[in-house]
C-alpha cells in the first residue's frame, strides 16, 4: 500500500526478502540498533509524482513487479501515466521498465543523459535529461542533476521543487527491521544512525574504503548547501522530513567509518 | 582476415583470441564515436570437457556472441557461467544462451540474486572460492567495480584475472581484438585515464596512494598471467606494471581534474 508522503507524492516500497545473512553479521558485530532475531531487508522504493501530469521515479526489482503494478494502478487511480523516469539502469531500479511500459503505453521514458552507451541498455530513444533539465508536471517540478554518490556512471538524482524533496537514489540507505516498511526516519522505534547507515553504505558503496575523508566530506556538505532539501527520499532508505542536515552529519561519519573499517559486506 | 597469434584483427573475424592454453577472449566492439571504442567482451575457458563462460555480453553482440561461442565449443555451448556483475551489459544474454544451451549453471555474487533477476543463480562469495566445472575459481574484492556485487574471478589453473569493470580502455578503431603483446605501441595512458573517469564516476573522491597501494598488493599475492578485462584490451603479465602506472597517472588526474 503506497504511502502519500507530501501532498501528491506517493512513496511505493518492495520490502524486500528477509536477509539472514546481514542479520547475522550485525549480531557478530553487536550492532546496537539491531534486535537479534528481528527480520532484516533491504527495501527498494520508487515515487510517484502526481501533478496535472504523473511520473514514476525508478521501477522496483523484477521480484516486485505485480507489486510495482498494483500499487501504481492504486494511486493513478484510472489516470494516465505520463512518465517514467529512471536513476541509472540497475537491475533493481529498472528491472520493470517494459512491464510498466506495456501497461502504460503511453508514458515517455525518462533516463540519464550521462555516457555515451545508452544503446546497450535499450535506452537509445529515451529521452535524455541530465543537470540543468526540468520537467513541469503542472503543480509538481522536478529538476535532474548529476548524482554525486552513485554506482553506475550511467545515474541521476532528481529534485521536487514545492516539497524540496531530493532523490539521492543508491545514497542515504539502511536496513529495515521487520515492521519499519514505509516509515519516515523520525516515526522509528529503533535508531536511525551513522551505524546503521554504515552498514548500508559499507555494502553498496564499497568504494568508500578507496576515498580521501576530507575531500568526500567536503563534498557531502556541498551537497546540501546546493540542493538545502527539506525532505531527502532514497530509494533503499526511510524517507527523511525532519532536521536534514543532521542525517547529513551521519553521512560524514559513515565515510569516515567505511574508509576506515572497509566494506561491511555485499548487498 | 585473422593472422599470426590466432588473432582477431577485424570485429568478428574470428571466434576467439588465445590467452593461455584453455582461455580464450571473445572481444565483442562498441564504438563510442570520434574513433574510440570499448569492448564489452566475455572470455571462455575450455575446462577439461566443460565450456565456463565468463559474462554472458550485451544483448547488442548477442547473435555475434551465440555463433562464435558456438564455433569456439565445436557446437557444445556452454556449461556454466560465472557473472562479474548483473548490470545488463555483463548479463544481457542469459535467458537467450539459456534457451539456446539448455539450463546451464549461472555463478553470481549478488548477495540477493533475486532482487538482480537471477532467482536461478549459484551464489559465490567475495572473498570465497568454488568449484565451478572442476575448476578451482576465487572471488576477489574488486577495488575497481561500479556496483557492490561485483567480484573478480581468478581462474587457478590459468593465473588469469577476469575483471569488470576496472582495466578498460578506449581503444582505437585498429586495437579491436588485440591484447598488450599485439598493440602497436602499447596502451596510451589518455584512454587509460577517459575509460576510468567515464565508468568509475567515484574515482573522483579517491585516494590515489591507498587504491593503488590495494591493487598492487593484489598482484604481489597472486601470480597472475593475465589480467582480462571485459572492457579493455588483455593485458599479458609482463605489460601489467607498465599500465599500473598509467593507471595510477589516471587516478591522480582523475582526482586533481574534478576539484571540489
Ligand atoms: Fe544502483
Ligand atoms: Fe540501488
Ligand atoms: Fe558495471
Ligand atoms: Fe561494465
Amino acid at each position: 500500500m503506497p504511502r502519500e508522503i507530501h501532498p501528491g507524492i506517493h512513496w511505493i516500497q518492495e520490502f524486500g526478502p528477509d536477509r539472514p545473512g546481514i542479520a547475522k553479521s550485525l549480531v557478530d558485530r553487536g550492532a546496537h540498533w539491531y534486535r537479534p532475531g528481528r527480520e532484516i531487508h533491504v527495501p527498494q522504493n520508487a515515487f510517484l509524482f502526481t501533478g496535472e501530469r504523473t511520473l514514476l521515479f525508478d521501477t522496483l526489482s523484477p521480484a516486485a513487479t505485480d507489486r510495482i503494478l498494483a500499487d501504481l494502478e492504486r494511486v493513478l487511480d484510472g489516470r494516465a501515466l505520463d512518465y517514467l523516469a529512471l536513476s541509472h539502469p540497475d537491475v533493481p531500479h529498472a528491472g520493470n521498465t517494459f512491464r510498466i511500459l506495456e501497461r502504460h503505453p503511453g508514458a515517455k521514458l525518462v533516463a540519464p543523459s550521462f555516457g555515451r552507451t545508452h544503446e546497450l541498455y535499450h535506452l537509445e530513444d529515451a529521452h535524455k535529461v541530465g543537470p540543468g533539465d526540468s520537467l513541469d508536471l503542472g503543480g509538481k517540478r522536478l529538476h535532474f542533476h548529476d548524482a554525486a554518490f552513485l554506482d553506475a556512471a550511467m545515474s541521476m538524482w532528481m529534485t521536487e521543487e514545492t516539497s524540496g524533496m531530493l532523490l539521492p537514489v543508491d545514497w542515504m540507505g539502511l536496513p529495515l527491521m521487520d515492521g519499519e516498511g514505509l516509515l519516515f526516519a523520525d516515526e522509528f522505534r529503533s535508531p536511525v544512525d551513522e551505524d546503521r547507515y554504515a552498514e548500508f553504505h559499507g555494502r553498496v558503496m564499497f568504494w568508500m574504503r578507496y576515498v580521501d575523508v576530507a575531500r568526500t566530506q567536503k563534498e557531502i556538505d556541498l551537497v546540501l548547501e546546493t540542493y538545502r532539501p527539506r525532505m531527502v527520499a532514497s530509494a533503499h532508505g526511510p524517507v527523511i522530513r525532519a532536521d536534514v542536515p543532521r542525517y547529513f552529519e551521519m553521512m560524514k561519519e559513515v565515510v569516515e567509518r567505511v574508509a576506515t573499517g572497509g566494506r561491511t559486506g555485499v548487498l | 582476415m585473422s593472422e599470426d597469434r590466432g588473432t582477431v584483427t577485424a570485429l568478428g573475424a574470428d571466434p576467439e583470441v588465445a590467452l593461455t592454453r584453455d582461455v580464450s577472449w571473445i572481444a565483442e566492439n562498441y564504438p563510442l564515436g570520434g574513433g574510440r571504442n570499448v569492448h564489452v567482451s566475455v572470455f571462455l575457458i575450455r575446462a577439461e570437457d566443460q565450456n565456463i563462460l565468463i559474462d554472458s555480453g550485451s544483448f547488442y553482440h548477442r547473435e555475434s556472441l551465440v555463433r562464435r561461442i558456438s564455433r569456439a565449443t565445436a557446437g557444445e555451448g556452454i556449461h556454466s557461467l560465472v557473472l562479474s556483475h548483473s548490470d545488463y551489459p555483463h548479463s544481457g544474454n542469459i535467458p537467450a544462451f539459456r534457451r539456446r544451451w539448455g539450463d546451464f549453471e549461472i555463478v553470481a555474487s549478488s548477495g540477493e540474486p533475486e532482487i538482480q533477476g537471477l532467482p536461478y543463480a549459484r551464489r559465490s562469495r567475495i572473498g570465497g572460492s568454488l568449484e565451478v566445472a572442476g575448476r578451482e575459481i576465487d572471488f576477489l574484492d574488486p577495488p575497481l567495480a561500479d556496483r557492490s556485487h561485483t567480484s573478480w574471478i581468478y581462474d587457478r589453473a590459468s593465473r588469469v584475472l577476469f575483471v569488470a569493470d576496472g582495466f578498460g580502455y578506449h581503444h582505437a578503431d585498429d586495437e579491436i581484438g588485440l591484447t598488450s603483446r599485439q598493440l602497436p605501441n602499447g596502451f596510451r595512458s589518455e584512454e587509460i585515464y577517459t575509460f576510468h573517469r567515464d565508468t568509475l564516476i567515484w574515482l573522483r573522491y579517491a585516494d590515489p596512494a591507498v587504491l593503488m597501494g590495494v591493487l598492487r598488493e593484489m598482484f604481489a599475492e597472486r601470480d597472475v598471467s593475465w589480467v582480462a578485462p571485459i572492457h579493455g584490451n588483455p593485458i599479458a603479465a609482463e605489460h601489467l606494471d607498465d599500465y599500473l602506472e598509467r593507471l595510477e597517472e589516471g587516478v591522480r588526474r582523475i582526482v586533481r581534474e574534478q576539484a571540489i
